[in-house]
């Protein structure tokens, strides 16, 4: 379910500004996502992981906490 | 003696005038009122204008909140009243942001804010002290350009409202914080007159001295000292003569999709619309039809203001084409297109015909444009990018003649620096000292304003440029109009140098292979739009009605996707998925236009005889190509005629293949004899006794190369790209898959870790070409397959096609030119040719070709992750004809083969009137589009001359002579064609 609406609902918005969102797991409330593209570097990704748990919380009524997976290409890996 | 180094801890003379000018800075406001009450809206853009709701109903908005979601639009509104206090006075809007912002008060449209300009003057545009906002505001997502660090700090899908005021300012102040970018951006670079940045410095930091920055007394002096001291001076002196041009240049798409230009082209213009009022000297250019068309749609209002702004001489459209499109990809006629759609626009909104191409980003331009600008009524042409991204070489010149294929030639501006500058003196200076024509070509151009949606002037650059002639250092700058400074530093000038040959960009090489879908699309439409015109136009001469709007609907999204971020696959994912949404949609509409009643009957739309092997679909066929079943057929069809296209009759027992050691398969036929080894490549080729592989080359030698450009991944491809080959296994080697009278297949399969690779090579009983499919799904990263050529021919150049003519490039690697030049584009087709006998590679959607010495090499895929990490992932299926032959490329008839290659044969009885088929097909002209003229009247026919010789079209009758506009030249009955020339005719209905 919730892999679902990250692939389909919030990817595609994320793919917008040039970022990338892939799910990982679900263990408990931990979900566990990876950021690639723009959102690899992002200085303030903190409050999209933020933005993900409340629109879970919103449009699926439960409650993650987001854990984050920076990879970021070799061109911007120093 | 060991080195101390001397660490200065102590602030320097130099640093106390930067720290107490950001003092200044803050001096600029002198009274604020928070606008409270706001409320905000989320939404996503879903069309160019329309939105969906994201996150509910309106919420209130206040300072510190946090707003914008990713790939949003904010819709903000409030209402607000001016205080009593601020009665008299200018009055602002204000807001700190990252985000691009078009702000309505009382309905009107008052400005723009954005990371670049964080303040809008509402008195010219209110009467009343009550003010109702509503603010469009679109999150910025644009990777670079601002210079702005604090913008760039806010910068992010979710950002921290700062809060929206009201404001008035200090104008004292305001103006001497201009005095001080100006001074201080001199002061600082290394482009100046090192005693001159000395004085600068001490004499910046006396007159600070003036100030009190608690009470803002002694700004007043300070002005008056720094007009006194640093502008009265003329002790030190600059040279050069600079044009300053207003510009701001918009990507269709890149990091955003097209829907959003709509917003972001409208906002650049409203700020452009207000800095006008405000500056009456001020001149901007604006380029792309397409932008006009979309405010003239989306934003009525804004395109009314901006025809009083055009009509006055203010704002001036420039580039005469639809959109900037990539220069190396989209075929003759597409360019033609972008100028015939793109002038027809201007006569109609503005009642201008454009004289310039002005393409400042593009990734290098083919040697065709020069004939097609000037057919087009455009004598200057403007791009940038090989005269500040080249890689390797200094282009020679910025202000010069640019000779064509066909030898036409236009007057040519590539400035020396960075077509998005900020207008300062530094880089006004840089720019004159990089000018290389200073001595022939007049005044440089220097073109100022943000781009992308960073919306191109501000008014600081405008309070700068007031400034510019009160420095006795800097060069003498003259702000004036694109078309101005074309005219005064171009037009007629005996002392230009002429550049004979393409403007190749020795960068962005990827660019020809990146997103592969892409340009199959693209060549696959290009031809269907072709026939599609062809046959509506003929349709219409025996009455039918000729879908004129559907066509052209087509035609302008084909060319809409040929921008230059699109084709060439520098975007984000989003954009690709556009962009194939498109391609699906035009070939739809195509299909519905082409499909015929006539079930046994096909038309060859070619202007000669179809007697080259045809792949005819058939459910019942039994060959598989590309997808779909049928059969091969020589119909035999002549030029612009019907008839059958019956299933070839073929040789029984023609193959015989033997496995021989070491797992190669030798392959007999009538006419040759073939050796292939496991992986596919040939090992050997002999035909009546000649050899043509070379021993020890590759020849259809599949590679696998690590490609890792860096940052601009979808870009480039480097020079050591063949430093390190990735593996690639060969999971079934050749072996013969099937075979009949007719045709066989010979089938090797490739896997990686990620991906499978099956390389079909087809083989016929009746020709010597050798067909070879890729079918793939592709699941690399920083991959670039290419397949190699060795021939076994003594030659030294590489003969590509441009579409319009062919190019001839040279393999040797003698000089840092043909060094860099080690990825070039072509299009249909390139061919090596020794005196008498050659080889071609005749291509159906790829365009990029290696140019390595004794080889030659066909870029198939590549496999970036910037901008778009899925870039080129999945199934491809790609194909090429393999074609020795006698003589040369021209002798060969290369040319019309590879028409016939890309060219489908499709069903339709139609007739040609006699006389006129006749006239076509002699004149050995390839019939580059029939249709029906912009204003219905008459038939347009465009004819190109492929092959470099001199050729007739003898008409039936009288025909107008016609530019490619459509504009009536002349009349003539026999029309003399030059090498590489494109004529456009007109043809009465009747």
């Amino acid at each position: 379910m919730i892999r679902d609406y990250i692939e389909k609902t919030l990817a595609p918005r994320i793919q917008g500004d040039g970022g990338w969102v892939e799910y990982v797991s679900l263990e408990g409330d931990k979900l566990t996502l990876v950021f690639r593209g723009e959102c690899s570097k992002c200085e303030i990704l903190d409050r999209c992981e933020n933005w993900i748990a409340a629109k879970i919380q919103e449009d699926l009524g439960q409650t993650v906490q987001v854990t984050g997976i920076r990879k970021k290409p070799f061109f911007w890996d120093k | 003696m060991a080195h101390v180094a001397v660490v200065r801890r102590s602030m320097r003379p130099e640093e106390w005038t930067d720290l107490r000018f950001v003092w200044l800075q803050r001096g600029i406001v002198s009274d604020q009122e928070e606008v409270t009450g706001l409320t905000i809206r989320d939404a996503r853009q879903i069309s160019e204008n329309a939105y969906e709701y994201t996150d509910g109903e309106a919420r209130p908005l206040n300072r510190g909140d946090l707003y914008f979601t990713p790939d949003g639009t904010a819709f903000i509104r409030g209402n607000a009243r001016i205080p009593e206090r601020f009665r008299g006075k200018n009055v602002y809007l204000a807001l700190k942001t990252a985000a691009e912002m078009i702000v309505r008060v009382n309905g009107r449209l008052v400005g723009g804010i954005d990371p670049n300009r964080e303040r809008i003057l509402l008195n010219p545009y209110i009467d009343r002290d009550e003010l109702e906002i509503e603010i469009e505001a679109y999150n910025r997502s644009k990777p670079d350009d601002e210079r702005n660090p604090a913008a760039l700090s806010k910068k992010g899908c979710r950002q921290v409202f700062d809060g929206l005021y009201l404001e008035t300012i200090r104008d004292n102040v305001q103006s001497l914080v201009y005095d001080y970018i100006l001074l201080m951006d001199i002061a600082h670079s290394e482009y100046f007159n090192e005693d001159y940045r000395k004085f600068l410095f001490a004499e910046l930091s006396r007159a600070l001295d003036k100030i009190d920055f608690d009470t803002w007394e002694g700004v007043d002096e300070a002005a008056a000292y720094v007009q006194k001291v640093i502008y009265d001076n003329t002790d030190f002196r600059g040279s050069g003569d600079v044009a300053l041009v207003g510009h701001s240049h918009l990507d269709i798409a890149y990091y955003w999709r097209r829907i959003h230009a709509v917003q972001k082209n409208a906002r650049t213009i409203l700020i452009q619309l207000r800095l006008m009022d405000k500056y009456p000297e001020f001149k901007y250019t604006h380029t792309q039809a397409y932008t006009y068309e979309t405010l003239e749609k989306y934003y009525p209002e804004l395109f009314a203001e901006l025809k009083e702004k055009i009509a006055k001489g203010q704002f001036e459209p420039v580039g005469a084409m639809y959109v900037e499109p990539d220069c190396n990809i989209p075929a003759a006629e597409s360019l033609i297109r972008q100028f015939l759609y793109g002038q027809h626009y201007f006569r109609r909104a503005f009642g201008k015909t454009l004289d310039n191409a002005w393409l400042p980003d593009v990734f290098g331009n083919s040697w065709i444009m020069p004939q097609i600008l000037k057919k087009s009524g455009v004598d200057y042409f403007v791009s940038n990018k090989m005269s500040t991204w080249n890689d390797t070489n200094r282009f020679p010149h910025n202000n010069f003649i640019w000779k064509g294929i066909d030898g036409s030639t236009v007057y040519a501006c590539v400035p020396p620096t960075h077509f998005i500058t900020w207008n300062m003196p530094s880089q006004i200076q840089e720019n004159w000292e990089a000018y290389q024509d200073k001595e022939a070509g007049g005044q440089t151009l220097s073109m100022y304003g943000y781009g992308d949606g960073g919306s191109g002037v501000t008014e600081e650059m405008l309070e700068l440029a007031r400034r510019f002639s009160k420095v006795s250092v800097m060069p003498k700058t003259e702000m004036t109009g694109g078309a101005a400074f074309l005219h005064k530093n171009l037009k007629d000038n005996p002392k230009l140098a002429t550049w004979d040959g393409e403007l190749y960009l020795e960068m962005h090489r990827g660019t020809f292979t990146t997103k592969s879908n892409l340009k199959k699309m693209n060549r696959a439409l290009e031809f269907k739009l072709r026939e599609a015109e062809l046959r509506a136009s003929l349709a219409a001469r025996e009455g039918a009605a000729y879908p004129a709007e559907e066509l052209r609907e087509c035609w302008k999204k084909l060319l809409l996707n040929q921008f230059h971020d699109i084709l060439p696959g520098s975007h984000i994912h989003p954009v690709y998925e556009d962009a194939m949404a498109d391609y699906r949609e035009i070939d739809e509409r195509l299909e519905k236009l082409l499909t015929a009643e006539q079930q046994d009957t096909w038309f060859n739309s070619l202007p000669w005889a179809r007697t080259g092997l045809t792949f005819i679909p058939d459910e019942t066929g039994e060959v598989c190509r590309d997808g779909q079943k049928g059969y091969w057929s020589r119909p035999g069809i002549a030029g612009l005629a019907s008839g059958k296209a019956e299933r070839l009759q073929g040789v029984p027992g023609w193959l015989k293949t033997a496995e021989l050691p070491g797992g190669q398969l030798r392959i007999e036929t009538p006419l040759y004899q073939l050796t292939l080894n496991p992986d596919g490549s040939f090992a050997s080729w002999t035909m009546e006794g000649r050899e043509w592989v070379r021993s020890g080359c590759g020849f259809n030698r599949l590679h696998l190369w690590a490609d890792n450009p860096g940052v601009y991944d979808a870009w480039d491809i480097l020079p050591n790209y063949k430093d390190v080959e990735a593996k690639l296994t060969v999971a079934e080697p050749v072996r013969q898959a099937r075979a009949d009278d007719v045709s066989a297949e010979f089938t090797v399969t490739f896997t990686t870790e990620k991906s499978s690779w099956r390389m079909i090579i087809r083989l016929f009983a009746d020709s010597r070409a050798a067909e070879v499919e890729h079918i793939v799904d592709w699941h690399e990263k920083h991959r670039l397959a290419k397949v190699n050529f060795g021939p076994d021919l003594l030659t030294r150049e590489l003969v590509c096609d441009t579409s319009a003519g062919f190019i001839r490039r040279p393999l040797t690697k003698n000089t840092s030119w043909e060094q860099a030049r080690f990825e070039t584009c072509h299009h249909k087709w390139f061919d090596m040719s020794e005196t008498g006998a050659g080889i071609a590679v005749i291509n159906s959607g790829k365009y990029g070709v290696g140019l390595e010495g004794d080889e030659v090499s066909l870029s198939l895929l590549r496999s970036t992750i910037r901008p778009d990490i899925t870039s080129d992932m999945g199934n491809h299926d790609i194909r090429y004809l393999i074609l020795p032959h006698a003589g040369d490329a021209v002798t060969a008839e290369i040319n019309r083969q590879a028409f016939a290659y890309n060219v489908p044969l499709r069903k339709g009885k139609i007739t040609v009137p006699e006389a006129w088929r006749q006239a076509v097909t002699e004149s050995g002209l390839w019939l580059q589009s029939l249709k029906l003229a912009e204003d219905g009247g008459m038939l347009v026919a465009r004819l190109s001359e492929q092959d470099g010789m001199r050729r007739q079209l003898r008409c039936p009758g009288r025909v107008r002579l016609l530019n490619m506009l459509e504009d009536i030249q002349g009349e003539a009955e026999q029309i003399d064609v030059r090498p590489f020339e494109i004529v456009t005719i007109g043809i009465p209905m009747e």
